[in-house]
């Protein structure tokens, strides 16, 4: 008997969104079951349904067999579901075992017995194997802790089902590793877990079975043994995926940029970026590994003339760049794919046209004697929209209008048609549905390919280690590493560096810089 | 929910939106020349020799004409948005009137009080008695439940004495028009049984019968033969009002005041003056905050910006009386302008470059600004002779032309037009208004994209100054024809209602400030045309303006609310496409 079943589950939200159409879904107690679809494909809002958050239009469900209503994430507790949202809910300022016992506290008298709560977390935290320390403040532990801390509350709260919601798009790949490692002994434990997910890399090492969303709908559950990243993919996109990058040998050219002991400290004095130095050549994309934190966001927008170094320099084609604002910078050549698009990247509320000439209006044939020609800026986005397959009806409409796939080709529309010799490409996928993630990839492979300079930054290593000519690990701020991305480059030997584990020495360093 | 899905919708439209656009010039254009030729109409009783005969009748043609135009933007301009601007006007007038209504519920308590007369009418020989109260034929009066005494007469019963047989008419009815009692009559015996009772009179009691009556709801006994010698009472008090009364008189007052704010901005040339030069200014003003807002800079600087521009004018204007008009206006433009424009670069550069809050900034420079203007005033300018705070009056030179006999209508029209047509051109066709415009939609992407924001920011609340400035010089040169106190009347603040109506759309300002300026002045009609009290017109005015901006601030706010959730949530993109597309 499915410990969790829904029968033709509907969600229509009051503006007319359906965001779930007709799902039928169970998990059977025990498994590990993986939920993929792309962004918008309805998966959160089926869990947030299971998880009492939100209510089904119409549909039923079933825990152990028995017909619930879950009006709210309480109702889910006591039903024995645990959810471990992809944003922590904890408080940073109390400790581990606080954070655990919130609202659960054992209590002497009036006073909340803190000694019984760690001695809980302790015993909790030995028994499915999540290392923490107890004592410790969230605000001072890292991410992959703080995640074993949401598990383990949820455990804590006796959840037998536990939902975790996109639980290693914080982590590094050994975190990963802790991490599944935890959720098979949980198991082991007789717990039964359900993973939303949208890699399927990690689909199909941690899963016994899978369900596809898409468009709302659920295109089917297969076992996991059964099945490979290409079908998963095809499941969800509804086409074939090519997963594959063709990036084609080519010679690497002269140094476009050159960056020499670039360092950089905040206004509250923290070092950020410690003596950087590099270079990025023509025809090579240069990509940037590290734990998302250690200088990379740092270094894109001192480069991009978004924050002024404290020393150093940056030259292209022997020109110093740094500290001049960034339209110095787009005169020299450089195109920025900022890393949160919808911070800067795009402004949503304008229209698609206007998003596409933010680095050239003031010039022809965009500003003639003083005046905007709208021709120009329409035709502009006519021909951008058609070039890297926007889907839009016309240039008008606002960005806001469009899916998150949609609005990076945007940012990548306007910066690669900016005739650029240096492309520098911050998390150019993050939140992007698969269908555009090749697209976006093989445009930067075939510009790269055609003499650009790209420096790629990417929380996502197996990104970087597909289009990357070499890649270089940022760790605090420094470069501890730069390597040509071959065959003997493992991504566990990258997740050393990463963590700060290893070191490459100085001559080694500057020999591949 | 893929972008191709969301797409398909929208192409459907695009294939048509050829003919939609065009649909929309001609509905725009109907709906502009109806208006403009109702407005005509109305100001003349529809009569074609009383308009030909008024001396500039061609010059109110052409504004009217000029407020056809800007409905025609508002329409073209909001498209689908419009219908939603009007249907919120409508209700808001709706309600409006629902209030009026329940104000108006007392009406009908002038029936029940007022002063009245009461008489015995009789051809008979009247009985010598110095003891009765009436004689036969002699009137006598009091007032019912007269407001404000310690004890109202509620009712009176008067004796009278009477012979067998003689044939009495009571009458009991209002003193005359002014008094709207409502009164019943009695005749009683010595005992107190009531003989014969009338709370009414006919038509023909009124107007043949008895001379003193005013109206049927008089009350009269005619004809009636008294039983026997002896004394008798007249007793006579005010009607019970009705329920059905009681409504009814409040739904009459109610369309009285109603159609007073309607139409009675459009009754006279003069009212309609009014209107038309309340709305340059409030139009001046919203066009002021439509471009700073438009660049998300929440200066609440007109204000000042307009007491400094007028303050200007008005110097400049009472030390020139010798300049010719034809020079001196043009260059009294100008530093009105620029004095906005300084005035605005103040908290710009303030804003810029020192992080200081344009809220803050921008309410003490006004504070300091009308404070500064009262100084000048008091000290400087006020003629030593003078009874009151104002400076003289300027000559006519410095006066702006008037365009229309017998009101304040000035060349300001043209000047306000220039105006729009400048602020369009600046949003829309120039690299400086796609910068406010970028920098209004997302001050970081402007940053990233390389414009040079606190420049663009400094610059947008010194062009937001000059309009206002402007408007101060129209206040002071083609209104007041001087300096005086409040000469703002705090409308700078109702400006910011007339910018977020018009959707900070520099091209619907001109509507929603002809629109605003309608309500104030209809409101200002309505208390003297009607009988609402002040109070109750300031109150349904408030409600049409809070609706009204209710209304436009729930956009504003929706947008900028949706713009925080994304910025919070920028990397969980799912949840949010979940819960709102």
């Amino acid at each position: 008997m499915p410990i969790i079943e829904t029968q033709s589950i509907h969600k229509i939200y009051p503006n007319g969104v359906h965001a779930n159409d007709d799902i039928d879904f169970s998990v059977e107690p025990g498994e590990i079951h993986a939920l993929v679809g792309e962004n918008g494909a309805g998966k959160s809002t089926l869990m947030k349904i299971l998880y009492g958050l939100e209510q089904p239009t119409s549909g039923r469900v079933a825990i152990r067999g028995d017909e619930v209503e879950i009006g709210n994430p309480q109702d889910a507790i006591e039903l024995g579901i645990g959810m471990v949202h992809q944003n922590f809910m904890l408080v940073d300022s109390f400790t581990v075992a606080q954070n655990i016992i919130l609202n659960r506290e054992t209590k002497q008298g009036v006073r909340i017995d803190f000694a019984q709560a760690a001695e809980d977390t302790e015993a909790l935290s030995k028994e499915y194997g999540l290392a923490v320390n107890p004592e410790a403040r969230i605000a001072d532990i890292p991410v992959g802790m703080r995640q074993r801390v949401e598990i383990l509350k949820a455990l804590y709260r006796g959840a037998e089902i536990l939902i975790l919601d996109e639980p290693t798009a914080v982590l590094t790949p050994s975190e990963t590793q802790d991490l599944f490692a935890a959720i098979r002994s949980l198991v082991d434990g007789g717990k039964t877990v359900i993973f939303i997910t949208h890699k399927l890399k990690e689909v199909i090492e941690i899963s016994d079975r899978v369900t596809v969303m898409r468009d709302a709908r659920k295109i089917g559950t297969v076992n996991t043994a059964e099945t490979d990243e290409r079908e998963l993919a095809r499941m969800m996109v509804g086409r074939e995926v090519f997963m594959q990058v063709d990036r084609p040998a080519v010679r690497r050219g002269d140094s476009v940029l050159s960056v020499q002991d670039l360092t950089y400290a905040d206004s509250s004095g923290h070092q950020l970026l410690k003596h950087v130095s590099f270079n990025v050549y023509e025809h090579e994309i240069l990509g940037i590994a590290g734990v998302e934190g250690n200088g990379q966001t740092e270094l894109a927008e001192v480069l991009t003339g978004l924050r002024p170094p404290t020393t150093g320099e940056a030259y292209i084609s022997e020109e110093q760049i740094l500290g001049r604002g960034p339209r110095s910078v787009r005169e020299h050549n450089v195109a920025h794919i900022p890393e949160d698009r919808l911070t800067n990247g795009v402004a949503v509320w304008s229209s698609i046209d206007d998003n596409l000439i933010i680095d050239r209006y003031y010039r022809e044939p965009f500003t003639r004697r003083g005046l905007l020609d709208i021709n120009a800026i329409v035709e502009n986005g006519r021909e951008l929209i058609r070039e890297f397959n926007i889907i839009a009806p016309d240039g008008a409409i606002p960005v806001s209008a469009l899916s998150g796939g949609n609005m990076q080709k945007v940012v990548v529309a306007r910066e690669l048609s900016s005739s650029p010799k240096l492309l520098i490409a911050a998390q150019p996928t993050r939140g992007v549905d698969i269908g555009a993630i090749e697209f976006i990839h093989q445009e930067l492979v075939d510009q790269r390919s055609n003499g650009l300079a790209i420096l790629l930054i990417s929380a996502d290593l197996q990104e970087v280690m597909k289009l990357s000519d070499r890649i270089m690990v940022m760790y605090e701020g420094e470069i501890v590493g730069i390597f040509p991305n071959d065959e003997s480059l493992t991504e566990e030997r990258i997740g050393y560096y990463m963590l700060g584990a290893e070191r490459q020495p100085a001559e080694e360093m500057e020999r591949q810089a | 929910m893929t972008a191709k899905e969301k797409s398909r919708p929208s192409a459907g439209i695009a294939e048509v939106s050829f003919l939609r656009k065009h649909l929309l010039l001609i509905i725009g254009a109907i709906a502009g020349i109806v208006v403009t030729l109702f407005v005509t109409n109305t100001l003349f009783d529809g009569s074609m020799e009383k308009m030909t005969g008024t001396e500039t009748w061609q010059n109110i043609l052409l504004v009217n004409a000029l407020v056809g135009g800007c409905i025609l933007l508002f329409v073209v301009e909001l498209k689908r948005q419009a219908i939603r601007v009007l249907l919120t006007v409508i209700v808001a007038l709706l309600l409006g009137f629902l209030v009026t209504f329940i104000f108006n519920l007392d009406s009908a308590d002038r029936f029940a009080r007022g002063e009245f007369r009461a008489q015995v009418v009789s051809e008979a020989e009247p009985v010598e008695n110095d003891d009765v109260d009436l004689e036969y034929n002699k009137r006598r009066g009091g007032e019912f439940n007269k407001p404000n005494v310690v004890a109202p007469v509620s009712e009176v019963a008067w004796t009278f004495a009477g012979r067998e047989g003689d044939v009495v008419s009571l009458l009991a009815y209002a003193k005359n028009r002014r008094s709207d009692v409502n009164v019943l009559v009695e005749l009683r015996d010595e005992t107190g049984a009531v003989l014969a009772a009338a709370s009414s009179a006919t038509e023909l009691q009124v107007e043949e019968t008895f001379d003193d009556l005013v109206s049927v709801r008089d009350a009269v006994i005619e004809g009636f033969a008294l039983p026997a010698d002896g004394l008798y009472t007249l007793y006579t008090r005010p009607e019970e009002v009705e329920t059905g009364t009681v409504l009814a008189e409040a739904m009459s007052q109610s369309q009285l005041a109603f159609e007073a704010l309607l139409l009675g901005p459009i009754e006279r040339v003069n009212r309609w003056g009014v209107w038309i030069q309340d709305a340059i200014t409030l139009i001046l003003l919203g066009m002021s905050f439509a471009i700073v807002f438009r660049a998300q800079q929440f200066s609440l600087g007109a204000e000042g910006q307009l007491y400094f521009g007028a303050l200007v004018s008005g110097i400049i204007a009472l030390n020139s009386p010798h300049v010719p008009g034809v020079i001196l206006i043009p260059f009294i433009i100008l530093a009105s302008a620029t004095a906005g424009f300084i005035y605005g670069l103040i908290p710009g550069a303030l804003k810029a470059y020192l992080g200081a809050n344009e809220l803050v900034s921008t309410l003490m420079l006004n504070v300091i600004a009308t404070r500064f203007f009262e100084m000048v005033l008091n000290f400087q300018l006020k003629p030593a002779d003078a009874g009151y705070v104002a400076s003289a009056k300027f000559t006519d030179n410095a006066v702006l032309p008037v365009i229309v006999e017998s009101t304040q209508v000035t060349i300001a029209v043209f000047i306000l037009a220039v105006v729009v047509f400048i602020s369009w051109l600046l949003i829309r066709r120039t690299p400086l208004g796609y910068e406010i415009r970028i920098i209004g939609s997302n001050l970081r992407f402007a940053d990233y994209g390389g414009v040079n924001s606190k420049r663009t920011i400094m610059l947008v609340m010194a062009i937001g100054g000059i309009v206002a400035g402007l408007a101060g010089m129209h206040l002071a040169n083609g209104i007041h024809r001087q300096l005086i106190l409040n000469i703002s009347f705090a409308l700078a603040f109702e400006g910011v209602v007339v910018a977020l109506l018009a959707r900070l759309n520099v091209l619907v300002v001109p509507f929603t400030g002809l629109l605003y300026a309608y309500l104030r002045a209809g409101a200002q009609f309505m208390e003297r045309d009607a009988n609402v009290s002040f109070e109750v017109v300031r109150m349904i005015q408030a409600i049409i303006i809070l609706l009204i901006t209710a209304e436009a601030l729930v956009t504003f706010f929706q947008a900028r609310q949706k713009r925080a959730d994304i910025d919070e949530t920028g990397h969980t993109v799912e949840s949010l496409e979940g819960a709102d597309v």
